[in-house]
């Protein structure tokens, strides 16, 4: 069972491109558009793949490891979050505070790489990113720690396994913790209201300014790590906050419903909502830490338990 | 100081206490128990490569044997403290400790603002510190030095008494808010090695002074003391950090953080204080491990950067952050360590910060497990709190290491920069190695920490590398960083080395010019926006224009710190104007002082009579 749970795992690193791919060709739909196919994002990995680079002059070391390293850190937090209520034991922890650590590790290799291009945008698009992140990181402790009231415990497997049935949607704490979730889910995968991921005027970029001076197989990488964080929060935030029992197959049925929905969701809301003033997005966190506050004070205080 | 450091290591491990122990009595007794083994190790572990350091450091800086002397004196007052076991002696090294650096910054730079820096510290520590003499002696008057039952035989008064006087003299001396102001004053204008030393350990000391006092000797400790430090800990952590964020010079910057990891270390403590007035003694051990913890990787990775920083300001006569730049190729040495330091001072996996930082985060978590409600809830507040300030000190320190190592030379200085000497390379690279080493195997030393918490007995956790605790998942740094090592270079290896063609960086077209460079100021903007309430930017833009065309720019920013605006001024002024008063009583005339001191006696002889003096 552990061996079919680290392939799922595995399978990540594979599948996770799927993931802006199928939220891309929902919001085409939605909008009225054929759209691009669901497999586009594996197109532009194999492009990318083959052509040759450009790289800025006078980068040096940090600008160089830059892509790996960060891929590397999202392989490894591939390896931290459990698939359908199991792990593979590959042997990295399964502390859901690791995973926010490897996840702010390679936010710091990404600023410190667009500080070593010193390309204006590049900064800007960091220095947005990491003021977001403040307040996206206290956001997405309190989710965690509203998902691990029940378990008692900040381990994912037994945080997924107190998520499981129906019983905890009868009480209040769950419902503030999964809205508090999809907040947390729109910045780290960097979704409109919050960021354009679309957007072609480097002003207005977020996710995609440090990007910008890199070229062939290292944008590869940085493409992929991009998908695979997708990945590394949708199939947590199913985990957590969506519904799951039953055995390993029938959970493995519903973690791919629960990502579809999320995905279609992402797409809704991208069809629905503008992107939002960046001096705004501060006080839309900080409504979810409140609503997630509230939601440990019921539990805590023993309402609906 | 090794030796010292190896005694301390062997009562650590071996538990034993050796010379005398505490005792209230005015006689002069030095001794070791594992807690004071537990700081006077940390003391060696940090001041060797300093002194390393020194060595090749000091002989080009002014007044350099007498700095060199005093430094020797103030370790030697550092370890009294550490050893003293009697009021008297604790409180001699203790005064000491704060003089001798004070006299040998005056030593070393004789400019009028570094003398206003240290009357600043002077004034301060010791308005705050007579806190440290009410609480000592009021503990020795009930003979509680050692003795927790005496003093909760002397009733809650005493009890409450001594807590706020301790919370007090030892929170200004290690820099909680609202008590900081002379921190980010005094720190940089030491020379790198005495910088490094006071704020990797002299506030460490005055912290192990609150352990005492709030953890062994105050027989029960209220549960409010434990609501005091989480929310004075939350406090100086966010202050810490966002001042820090502001700052333009880089040791000034680095005397901030301090504030900010002196609050995380207060938070353990507080988690810590709460789990053990609700009887869970487990957490209350694991948080008051995570406190100490972090105690000895804030000293280590705050002497690397101190040492660093001076390092850099040897080789680049600067430290202010926009002046930097590219010297990380430049100097391999410095740069590197520097970039482990910052990294773990930032909490990033896998290094040494992390690993105290997530014990910190966990221990809060855990708090907001439990019942009362007020409790919990104050438990999810610090938690959010200590995650922004770990979001914040990411910000800082890639800005930071942006600034000063990558990126290309902003001054001519910098493209000429080269390593300093090997002593100081050496120093360094050992406390580098030391940040490295303590995050890949936290979980050796966390059980012995444990141990150390008061009412704890025999081990009270598994030990293994990695650390796997009661309610938490495993965090095994080892395996992780192995992971992230291979499969970096996995990946370098399946790109391949493809020579990619060299082109200036996208700046829309133009040619990239030094005006085109971002400041430490720009990066900051948005954060300075968002927070604009707390942090009460002014800016002033001037625009030259000259026939129809913008001739200059003149841009100036700043961010004032609000504590020194709001609470420090106007106890200055009322101070200035209460001495004034004072001034009239004062007329120079002889037969004036005789009238007061007839008056004097007396009013002391009506007082006698009446029976009020007893």
């Amino acid at each position: 069972m552990s061996a079919a749970a680290a392939l799922l795992q595995l399978a990540g690193v594979a599948l996770a491109p799927l993931l802006p791919g199928s939220i891309q060709t929902g919001k085409a739909r939605l909008q009225g558009r054929r759209g691009p196919s669901v497999l586009q994002p594996y197109r532009t990995l194999w492009r990318l793949w083959h052509k040759s680079a450009v790289a800025p002059e006078g980068a040096g070391v940090m600008y160089r490891l830059a892509p790996s390293l960060l891929a590397a850190c999202l392989l490894a937090a591939l390896a931290i979050v459990p698939v359908a209520g199991r792990t593979g034991n590959l042997g990295l922890g399964n502390d859901a505070l690791v995973l926010v650590g490897v996840l702010a590790l390679a936010r710091f290799v990404l600023a410190a790489a667009s500080w070593d291009t010193a390309n204006g945008f590049a900064l800007m698009a960091s220095a947005r990113e990491l003021m977001i992140s403040v307040f996206g990181e206290a956001l997405l402790v309190l989710a965690l720690l509203l998902a691990a009231l029940p378990a008692n415990s900040t381990n994912l497997l037994a945080m997924s396994a107190a998520a499981a049935g129906g019983h905890i949607w009868s009480g209040p704490t769950h419902w503030c913790g999964a809205i508090a979730f999809l907040l947390v889910i729109l910045v780290e995968t960097g979704r409109q209201p919050i960021d354009n991921p679309d957007t072609h005027l480097e002003l207005t970029m977020i996710h995609e300014g440090p990007l910008l001076e890199y070229a062939g197989r290292d944008l590869a990488f940085l493409q992929w790590a991009g998908a695979a964080r997708h990945w590394v929060i949708l199939v947590l935030g199913a985990e957590l906050y969506l519904p799951h029992w039953g055995s390993f197959a029938l959970n493995v049925g519903l973690l791919a419903a629960g990502v579809a929905l999320l995905c279609g969701a992402l797409a809704v809301v991208e069809t629905e909502q503008a992107k939002m003033r960046i001096l705004r997005v501060p006080a839309l966190l900080g409504v979810g830490c409140a609503i997630a506050l509230a939601g440990a004070g019921m539990w805590v205080g023993g309402v609906g338990v | 100081m090794a030796v010292l450091g190896a005694v301390g290591i062997g009562v650590l491990v071996g538990g034993e206490v050796l010379g005398a122990s505490f005792h209230s009595a005015i006689v002069p007794a030095f001794g070791l128990d594992p807690l004071s083994g537990f700081f006077l190790a940390v003391l060696a572990v940090t001041a060797v490569p300093t002194l390393v350091f020194a060595r090749d450091y000091l002989p080009a800086s002014p007044g350099a044997r007498t700095v060199g002397a005093l430094t020797g004196a103030f370790l030697l007052s550092l370890v009294g403290v550490l050893v003293a076991r009697d009021v008297t002696t604790f409180l001699a090294f203790w005064e000491l400790m704060t003089l001798v650096p004070a006299a040998a910054i005056l030593v070393a730079r004789r400019d009028q603002a570094v003398r206003s820096a240290v009357y600043a510290y002077l004034a301060i520590t010791h308005l705050g510190g007579a806190g440290v003499w009410i609480a000592l002696i009021t503990l020795a008057h009930h003979g509680a030095m050692g003795d927790p039952s005496a003093l909760a035989a002397a009733g809650t008064g005493a009890q409450t008494l001594v807590a706020i006087a301790a919370l007090i003299g030892f929170g200004t001396k290690a820099g909680f808010i609202p008590l900081h102001a002379w921190l980010p004053r005094a720190h940089p204008v030491a020379p790198a090695h005495l910088s490094a030393l006071m704020s990797g350990m002299m506030i460490k000391v005055a912290l192990y002074g609150l352990i005492r006092v709030e953890f062994q000797w105050l027989g029960a400790t209220p549960r409010w003391l434990g609501l005091a430090l989480l929310a004075l800990g939350l406090l100086s952590c966010l202050g810490g950090v966002l001042w820090a964020l502001v700052q333009h010079d880089l040791k000034r910057l680095l005397a901030y953080h301090s504030i900010e990891n002196v609050g995380i270390i207060a938070l353990g403590l507080g988690a810590s204080l709460l789990f053990a007035a609700a009887g869970n003694s487990t957490w209350a051990a694991i948080a008051f491990a995570a406190a100490l913890l972090h105690v000895a990787n804030h000293a280590i990775f705050k002497a690397l950067l101190f040492l660093g920083a001076g390092a850099l300001e040897r080789a680049v006569e600067s430290l202010d952050l926009d002046h930097l730049g590219g010297l990380l190729r430049r100097m391999p040495w410095t740069g590197g360590a520097f970039l482990v330091g910052s990294m773990a001072i930032a909490g990033l996996p896998p290094l040494n910060g992390f690993a105290s930082e997530w014990l910190v985060l966990q221990s809060l978590l855990h708090v907001a497990f439990y019942r009362p409600l007020g409790v919990a809830l104050l438990g999810g507040l610090a938690l959010a709190g200590l995650a922004m300030t770990a979001a914040l000190a990411l910000l800082c320190f890639v800005k930071v290491v942006g600034l000063v190592l990558l990126g290309s030379p902003r001054r001519v200085e910098c493209e000429r920069a080269v390593d300093p000497p090997t002593g100081m390379r050496a120093g360094m690279a050992v406390l580098a190695v030391l940040c490295v080493v303590l995050g890949l195997v936290p979980g050796l030393v966390v059980p012995t920490l444990a141990g150390l918490a008061p009412g704890v007995h025999g081990p009270a956790l598994a030990r293994h590398a990695g650390l796997v605790l009661p309610g938490t998942g495993s965090y095994l740094p080892l395996p992780l960083a192995l992971a992230l090592a291979a499969l970096t270079l996995g990946l370098v290896g399946l790109r391949g080395k493809r020579r990619a063609a060299p082109a200036p960086s996208w700046a829309c077209g133009q040619p990239v010019v030094s005006a085109l460079n971002w400041t430490s100021a720009g990066f900051t903007k948005p954060l300075r926006l968002v927070l604009e309430v707390v942090l009460r930017p002014s800016r002033e833009v001037e625009v030259a224009r000259g026939s129809g065309m913008v001739q200059s720019v003149t841009y100036e920013g700043h961010v004032p710190s609000l504590l020194d605006a709001s609470v420090y001024e106007p106890t200055v002024r009322a101070g200035l104007r209460a001495a004034s008063v004072a001034r009239r009583l004062q007329s120079g005339n002889v037969r004036t002082y005789a009238a007061y001191l007839l008056g004097l006696v007396i009013g002391l002889l009506v007082l006698v009579y009446a029976g009020v003096l007893g």
